[in-house]
Parts: C-alpha cells; structure tokens; sequence
C-alpha cells in the first residue's frame, strides 16, 4: 500500500547533519533515566545512591505494575534517585562505571507471547513502546490490535531510521517476528519509497506501508490515524524501527544494545553530526563542542517538538541546540493584557494549516474542536489517534496561543480518565 | 521551540496582498471619489475596531482594511454619509466584531454590509464591474493561492461550475466580470468560506451555481447586486457544506475501519 508522496512541510532548523554523515560513537559519563515530559511514573527504587549496576540492571520497578522495570542503560555507579513528593520518578542519575557489567537475560521462555512480554517487561524495552490513545507506555497485559513500525521519520534535522539498522537488519527480522506474536492485528512497517524489500519479509501478519517525504508524513500519528485508528477498546502501538531492532537484539543476546543512533541539530551550532550513543545521554556531552558562543537551549527532540532538557529523552532521537533569541522588551500592560484577553487565538485555515497535519485529516475542524473543547467531535475526527508531537507542526505554523499540541494532551487525559471510569463500571 | 509566522494578522497582510491588483486597478479607473470613498470606509470600520478595543479587549486587525475595500468597492452608490455608516456599522459590527474579531465570525461583514444596504435603500444604484477589474480579480485569486490564504479547491469548484453552465448553454455573459470581483472580496475569505477538501469544491460550485440561476431569473437584479447576492447564500451554506463534507469522510472511514 502507498500513500501519497508529496505533502507536508519542510522546516529550517540551522545546521545539521547530512543525511550520509560519519556515525561517531560518544558515550557520555553521566546518563540519566527519566520520565517523558507529562508522564508521571510512581516508582519503587530498587537502588540506592552509591550502588554499582551493569547496564540492563533494574534501578526500579511501577509502583502500580510492578512488571515494569526502569533499568541501567550503561554500567554505571548511581548518583542520586530523586523522587517527587507521591514517590513519583525525577530522574535517576547515573555516572559512568567502566569496571561494572553487563546483565544478560534468559531468553528461552521467550519464545511464546507470554514469555515475550515477560522478557520486554524485565528488560526495560517495554519503555520503548508508546500506545494510542492517550500517547503512554502501554499496561502489562495489553494486546493491542495493531502495531506500527516506523522506518522513517519526517522531523526537521531526524537521523535516518534505515541508517540506524545498518547491521541490524537480521534483529529487525527477529524483532518483527516478536511483536507480530504480540498482536493478533497487523504489523504495519512504515518505509520509506524505495526501501529495501527484503526487510520484514517472512514474518507473519507483516503490511509493508511506503511512506512519501515531508514532514508531518514521517510521523507514526498520521499513518495511525489513516490506517488504523486507535480507539479506547481498540489501542495501537507505536514505536521506532531502531528499537524494534533492539527487541530482536534482545531476544538474540539477553540484553538491549547499548546505543542509539542521534542527530545533533540546530541554528546555534557551527555543524551537525550524527553519534551513537546511550540512551539517556547528556545532551551537552552530545553537542558542547560544536556550539557557538552566546546563550542557548539544548532541547531533547527536534525543533518542533522537543523540550528543554539536561538528558537525552526515553524515546527521543534528536538533539537540538538553538539559539536563546534575548528576551524582547515587556509589552505594555495594555497590549499584554489584550494579548490574553482573546485567547484561544482564533484559528484560519489556510494552505498551510492543511499541510501541516499531512492533508488527509481535515485540519481546521479538528483543531477548532480541541480549541474549543468539543471533545466528541474531536474523537470523532479521530484525535485519540495523535499525540503532542503530531501537532507539533500546526503549532509552528500558526503560532497558536496555546499550542494544540496542549490542548490535545488536555482533551486525551480527560478521554483517559473517561475510559478508566467506564471500564471500571 | 520554535514558532513560525502564520498567525492572524500575516493572513490578513497577505489577503491585503493578495487583493492590491484590484485595490489598485479600482482607486485608478475611479479616481480621486473612489480614494475618498475608501478612506470614509476604512475610518469607520477603524473607530468600530477601536471601539471594541476599548470596550471589549477585542485586539484590532488588518482585516477592517479588507472590509473597508470590499464595502467601497462593491456597496451601492449614490448613499449619503449617514446611510453608509448605518450600513457599515451594522456590517461590521453585527458581521464580525460581536463574534470575538476577524477569525471567530460566520459571515463576511463586508457581505452583510452590501446586502443591508441592498435591501435598505433598493433605490440605490449599485456600482458596475469594468473588464480590468475583472482581469486584476483573477489575478489577485492567483496570488491568494499562490500564498496559500485562498482555497484553489474553491476557485477550481467555481470554475468546474461555471463551465458546466457554459457548456449547458446557460454562460452567465453579464455578470462574470462581476462574479469574478465578488468571489475574491467576499467569497475567497478564508474564515467565513468552507473549511474541508470537499466543502470547499461544494461551495465554490454552490456560489457559481447561483450566479448563473440568478443572472439567468433575477429579472432587473444588477451583476454586482446578485453575485453578492450568490455570495451570501454560500456563505450561509458553508457551514452545512463542511458537515455533509465531514459525513462523507466519516463515513467512507467508518466503511474502511469499522
């Protein structure tokens, strides 16, 4: 199947790396696991600072499904597990260990589903899932009734995902055979026109999806929401070919690779560049020694959609450096005020809106039923589909006061506590 | 994060952009009455901006220009001052300003403004269309699409339309110079017009369809007066247009994804 091969936006972002750059790798000492931005994860450390881990050991487990484990991406000694108020998760920093090992797990139960998502449970990979609606890591015992794969990825300045599986395209093969046991529905991989066809051949229930360029067309939300809607009782799952590839990893070895392939971006840097390193990195190890002088902000994610942050984020491939622009003066209290006075900022749609959201959803009205709080006509639109990132871009280009992808977070976290209510009853 | 330019007001500049040919065409065939007749519309649809400034918090925009111009170009001639503050008042502040500003109104003001004063004062002669106003409003529908603040699916519905009609026999001769003029000031305006892929095409096909119903049964109906005429009963309809547009799509979904 093949959508169409021309929409979407292109995005200037600064410098960034070429689509052929060297891959270097550059492990940084210090890494940190932490929730997504929004997520609230409630959890039971099962280490202290001071303790020594090998990479892949459990630092601590959902205090509500205590299957879900958080676990070491690299050897390390723990620095400090900082817990909010409600033990809910801060971040757990880790500095480098080069002495301590690498955990390895029994892989001979996972041949079957249910030792499979034991094995991803147990491994820390189930963190490497996102499931729709609602845009979170997926409950223990869900089967969801499809799974996207996604091998391509349209954000401004995003390392490529076919890049990234040089090597791996064996583990993919194995990785994809995994999930399909996890799912009675298709698995739908989203590759890019001309991709090689040879990758997922042979396994089971396995939709080959060509996917043109431009940006937002690369994001796992649209395809989502034009192939197989997520709904309440219907969830789909999501996640990055580079990780299905690790799952395969996993079931070959015992335990997940250690690094990821990143772009580092943006207009405050003298050049790009492309590196492998651990999940959970820091940012400033990724990308100090090409920023320019003056002030500005590393971000976890693209341009678009990122957010301001010291580590690498749980699903995040992307680096982004850009320039602090100087505080303009403070408005005058008169023009501030009637700046708030007229918010939602109206919405007009115009060529770009459409583009924005890849010209198959209709834009304005989805975006002024979540303006507008009209959350069954945003559901029935399809909105349970998407989450903040596919957005992300309609922010951009109107400059929305506030940002629909807010609005959108707001609209699935009511629908969220909805569901809970209904399936409780 | 960073954000980029389209908000309100740049697609107000660029439908002011995109509407300059004509704006221009237009102050040059009319002259110095023309230019002051435009200058009494935009200070009136300024004050009631400020007005609602003061009193409502409503942040003033480019688009009372747009207003302003469409009203002096297309609202019946030979009014006096008061008849045409009335009818511009009414417009724009019934039309737009009372629904939150340019962006939140379901009809044109400058629409309402021309039929309020099309039906307050039916002796009022209404202007006519020269062919190089014609020709400026065709290029003034490129340009808007061209910025992207114009629908190309509601020209192209329009024109499929009219063609239809031509090829029917039923060519609207009179009133397409006018047609042209009114679908760029009134019917082109990205917020009032139908906002899905096939609303668009429905409206654009539902505006020429009645210009060429009206020119061919509107016995003593001036082209201007019933394309504005056509205009308006489009506007209305676009709202119900985006819903059986919408219907469609969900249902086609419904039929692919149960």
């Amino acid at each position: 199947m093949r959508l169409p091969a021309r929409r979407g936006l292109t995005v200037p972002v600064g410098a960034s790396p070429a689509p052929d750059a060297p891959i270097v790798t550059m492990l940084s000492d210090e890494a940190a696991v932490q929730p997504a931005p929004g997520e609230v994860l409630r959890v039971a450390p099962l280490v202290a600072a001071g303790d020594i881990v090998a990479a892949g050991a459990p630092l601590a487990r959902l205090r509500h499904a205590p299957e879900i484990t958080l676990t070491a991406p690299m050897p390390a000694r723990v620095a400090a597990v900082d817990l909010a108020p409600g033990r809910i998760l801060s971040r757990i920093l880790l500095f480098h260990e080069p002495g301590a090992d690498r955990t390895h797990l029994d892989v001979s139960g996972a041949s079957d589903a249910g030792g499979l998502r034991d094995l991803l449970l147990a491994s820390g990979a189930w963190r490497l899932l996102r499931r729709r609606p609602f845009g979170r890591m997926p409950p223990p015992g869900e089967r969801p009734a499809a799974i996207f794969v996604m091998a391509v990825d349209s954000r401004p300045a995003a390392p490529d995902p076919l890049r990234a599986l040089e090597g791996a395209e064996a583990d993919l093969d194995r990785g994809l055979a995994g999930l399909a046991m996890l799912t009675d529905g298709p698995v739908l991989l989203c590759l890019p026109v001309g991709a090689d066809p040879a990758l997922g051949r042979g396994v089971p229930r396995l939709r080959r999806i060509e996917v043109g360029d431009g940006h937002p067309l690369g994001l796992a939300g649209m395809q989502v929401h034009a192939l197989h809607p997520a709904r309440g009782d219907r969830p789909v799952w999501d996640l990055h070919v580079e990780d299905a590839a690790a799952i395969g990893g996993l079931l070959r070895s015992g335990s997940m690779p250690e690094t990821r392939l990143v772009s580092v971006a943006g207009d405050a840097l003298r050049a790009g560049r492309l590196v492998r390193t651990q999940p959970g990195a820091h940012l400033g190890a990724l990308s100090r020694d090409l920023t320019r002088p003056g002030p500005h902000s590393v971000l976890s994610g693209s341009a678009l959609d990122g957010h301001e942050a010291g580590f690498l984020g749980p699903r995040d491939r992307q680096v982004t450096v850009l320039v602090r622009r100087a505080a303009a003066r403070p408005p005058h209290w008169f023009v501030a005020a009637l700046g708030r006075a007229s918010r939602p900022r109206p919405l007009i749609p115009t060529a770009a809106l459409e583009q924005a959201l890849g010209g198959s959803i209709p834009a304005a009205p989805i975006l002024r039923a979540l303006a507008a709080g009209d959350a069954e006509t945003a559901q029935r639109l399809g909105a349970l589909s998407l989450v903040e990132e596919d957005l992300a871009l309609a922010d951009y280009v109107t400059g929305a006061v506030p940002r629909f992808s807010a609005l959108l977070r707001v609209f699935l976290d009511r629908a969220a506590i909805e569901h809970e209510g209904a399936e409780a009853a | 994060m960073i954000r980029g330019l389209w908000d309100r007001e740049t697609v107000a500049l660029l439908m002011i952009a995109a509407v300059a040919p004509l704006a221009a065409a237009w102050l040059w065939y009319g002259g110095v009455p023309a230019a002051l007749r435009l200058v009494m519309m935009l200070l009136i649809a300024g004050a009631w901006h400020l007005i609602f400034l003061l009193a409502r918090a409503q942040p003033p925009s480019y688009a009372g220009a747009l207003t302003a111009l469409a009203v002096a170009m297309l609202a019946p001639g030979g009014l006096g001052p008061l008849q045409i503050a009335l009818g511009l008042s009414f417009g724009v502040v019934m039309g737009e300003l009372v629904f939150g500003g340019w962006g939140r109104n379901i009809v044109n003001p400058a629409t309402v403004t021309a039929m309020f004063l099309g039906f307050g004062f039916p002796a009022a002669g209404w202007p006519g269309v020269t062919a190089p106003l014609a020709w400026a409003a065709i290029g003034g529908v490129a340009l808007g699409v061209g910025f992207g603040v114009m629908s190309a699916r509601l020209a192209a519905g329009a024109i499929v339309a009219a063609a239809i009609a031509w090829a029917a026999g039923m060519a609207p001769d009179r009133a397409w110079m006018a047609a042209a003029v009114v679908f760029v000031l009134l019917v082109a305006d990205p917020v009032t017009s139908a906002a899905t892929a096939l609303g668009r095409w429905l409206e654009g096909a539902a505006y020429a369809g009645l210009v060429v119903l009206f020119a061919a049964n509107w016995q003593g109906a001036t082209p201007v007066q019933l394309s504005v005429a056509a205009a308006f009963l489009a506007s209305l309809a676009a709202p119900l247009l985006d819903e059986l547009a919408l219907w469609a799509w969900l249902q086609r979904r419904g039929r692919i994804h149960g």
